[in-house]
């Protein structure tokens, strides 16, 4: 227990201590590297709630921006016209597209495998339709500009306000370690169970009394409204919201992140997200090649280890297995 | 009153009649058998009775509940357990696992006190995990305990399924041809489970193919030919029945 708790412990006090380790090691980078940073923790707060749909109950879903989407907007647009609070446009911003998965997922789930993917495929791209062209609500293509960066109210009358980037980057680093501490509780032990019994064989796992339709709708609505804070903390970061940021571009990226990282685990799509946020931002040394250079690595991995970087984590030191 | 009483039922799938007015009840502690020719309609009543075809008509009573059209994990839950016909594990699971599944929403199933592992819930687990080792030494798969169940072997995943089935303790269980491609001393060991299982009180109904081991353990037989109940009775009686040859070897 011990020894596994040890470098996650220095893991955690690594991505804490990071905004120091940058300005001590390249301070004339600072703020584009904080900046990737920032990325890198809510892209994989992302793509684990993403994670929680196509690992743990095997449904391949493409929604996933629309959810995100849903709550960039909710929280752009109550905070720039209705100024509402931050900690109040991120609740509504979760709960909205929670809801919005709730909805959504009812009729959705009454298909399966393909055409499950084609639905929800369908409902990303009408939901991007409406972001572009609901011009009174969305501004459509203009975007949502001004957003505030983020304040805290403080019992004592003070605020804690998130301006600088490092105080953006721990904003996300508590986020993302509230979605992973989420994403465990969900993943494990007997929730966990019944999602992976429902993936693995749906009617045995009637047969065992599970409900199949609530064990993915649980997943499914979790997945959308953890997206949806995700989509807060990025409208509040970038200050902007368009309509482009919630296009299948961006299933394009998580698909990528969760399935060469390594699908359903925590540890395989957190280092999918630190590879595949920060390298093409690395690979930016080398313009011309860059994407010819991502193209041939997303590749390799595919063919050298079709279960993601996690498959090759393994590979390379047998996992400790308790029973 | 019967545990089982199946009434009227008739299921039709495009241009065939599978199940045609079947009448069927099974008492508390009773070992019956269904057999019959392949296409006879055997498995068609298993899906009917356990909530995976809806019936075009008849009812389902278990335990004097109506359980018709009801979906297969609320049936699942009164206490009817059941096996199917190709070998159905959870591959990426334990094989301890696939046991676990078994108990969990039989015990509670709250999503708080899951996502928090409420004390209650843990010693919930802890008696599950202790049930579960018990029954797989029961089946021989002890030291196999940690084992993905896609890893192994076609008969040891039949008596881990066997194993899931009893796993929460059924009221009811119906085995899908429990002895089906197996090798003859598995088969022996699923028979001798079965007849302990019976004589420990717990009802059984046995779909099977291999005559031997539904003559040797069954109190009751229940043969189906096209969809209708041909004949019923105790082993010795079904065996002799004209009707039974002729539908089994023809003219």
């Amino acid at each position: 227990m011990t020894r596994r708790r040890l470098p996650l412990a220095a893991l955690a006090a690594l991505a804490a201590g990071a905004p120091w380790l940058v300005a001590a090691i390249a301070p004339g980078q600072q703020r584009y590297i904080v900046h990737v940073l920032i990325f890198t923790a809510l892209f994989a707060a992302l793509a684990l709630s993403y994670d929680l749909v196509v690992g743990h109950i095997g449904s391949l879903s493409l929604a996933h921006p629309a959810f995100f989407g849903i709550g960039a907007y909710t929280a752009a647009i109550l905070a720039t016209r209705a100024q509402w609070p931050f900690l109040g446009d991120l609740a509504a911003a979760v709960l909205l597209a929670g809801a919005v998965a709730a909805v959504a997922g009812i009729p959705l789930f009454r298909l399966v495998e393909h055409a499950f993917a084609v639905g929800t495929l369908g409902f990303a791209l009408v939901a991007s339709i409406v972001a572009t062209n609901w011009v009174e609500v969305t501004r459509g293509p203009l975007c949502i500009t001004g957003i505030p960066k983020p304040a805290i109210a403080l019992p004592g009358g003070g605020a804690l306000a998130f301006t600088g980037l490092p105080a953006y980057y721990w904003l996300a680093l508590a986020a993302l370690a509230a979605v992973v501490a989420l994403y465990c509780g969900m993943t494990t032990f007997r929730l966990g169970r019944a999602m992976h019994a429902v993936r693995d064989n749906e009617p045995l796992a009637a047969a065992a009394g599970i409900d199949p339709l609530k064990y993915r709708m649980l997943a499914f609505v979790a997945g959308g409204a953890i997206a949806g804070g995700v989509g807060a903390l990025y409208a509040h970061y970038l200050a902007v919201f368009c309509p482009e940021e919630m296009t299948i571009a961006l299933t394009v990226n998580l698909l990528v992140i969760v399935f060469l990282g390594g699908v359903g685990s925590l540890r395989g799509v957190l280092v999918g997200a630190v590879l595949f946020t920060a390298l093409p931002e690395v690979l930016r040394l080398a313009p011309t090649w860059r994407l010819v250079i991502y193209g041939a690595l997303l590749l390799l991995i595919v063919i050298r280890s079709p279960e993601g970087i996690a498959g090759l984590l393994r590979g390379a030191a047998p996992a400790r297995r308790g029973a | 009153m019967p545990l089982l009483e199946v009434r009227g039922l008739v299921k039709r799938f495009v241009g065939v009649t599978a199940v045609d007015a079947v009448d069927l009840a099974v008492e508390p502690g009773e070992l019956v058998s269904l057999i019959g020719p392949n296409g006879s309609g055997k498995t068609t009543i298993f899906n009917c009775v356990t909530g995976y075809l809806a019936a075009d008509a008849g009812r389902v009573l278990f335990r004097g509940h109506d359980v018709t059209g009801a979906p297969p994990h609320r049936v699942a839950r009164l206490g009817l357990a059941r096996t199917f016909q190709q070998v159905s594990v959870f591959g990426r699971l334990s094989a301890l696992e696939n046991l676990l599944v078994f108990a969990q929403q039989h015990q509670e199933e709250a999503f708080w006190p899951r996502l928090f592992r409420a004390p209650r819930v843990r010693r919930l687990e802890a008696q599950a995990i202790e049930r579960a080792r018990a029954l797989l030494d029961l089946v021989g798969l002890g030291a196999r305990a940690g084992a993905p169940a896609g890893s192994l072997s076609y008969g040891q995943r039949k008596l881990l399924a066997f194993a899931a089935a009893l796993m929460p303790d059924p009221e009811l269980l119906l085995l899908d041809e429990p002895a089906a491609a197996i090798n003859p001393t598995m088969i022996n060991q699923m028979k001798d489970h079965i007849l302990a299982l019976n004589r420990q009180g717990k009802t059984v109904l046995l779909v099977e193919h291999n005559m031997d081991v539904v003559m040797d353990i069954s109190k009751r037989v229940v043969v189906l030919d096209h969809g209708q109940k041909l004949a019923e009775g105790p082993p010795d009686a079904i065996r002799r029945d004209p009707r039974v040859i002729e539908a089994y070897f023809g003219r």
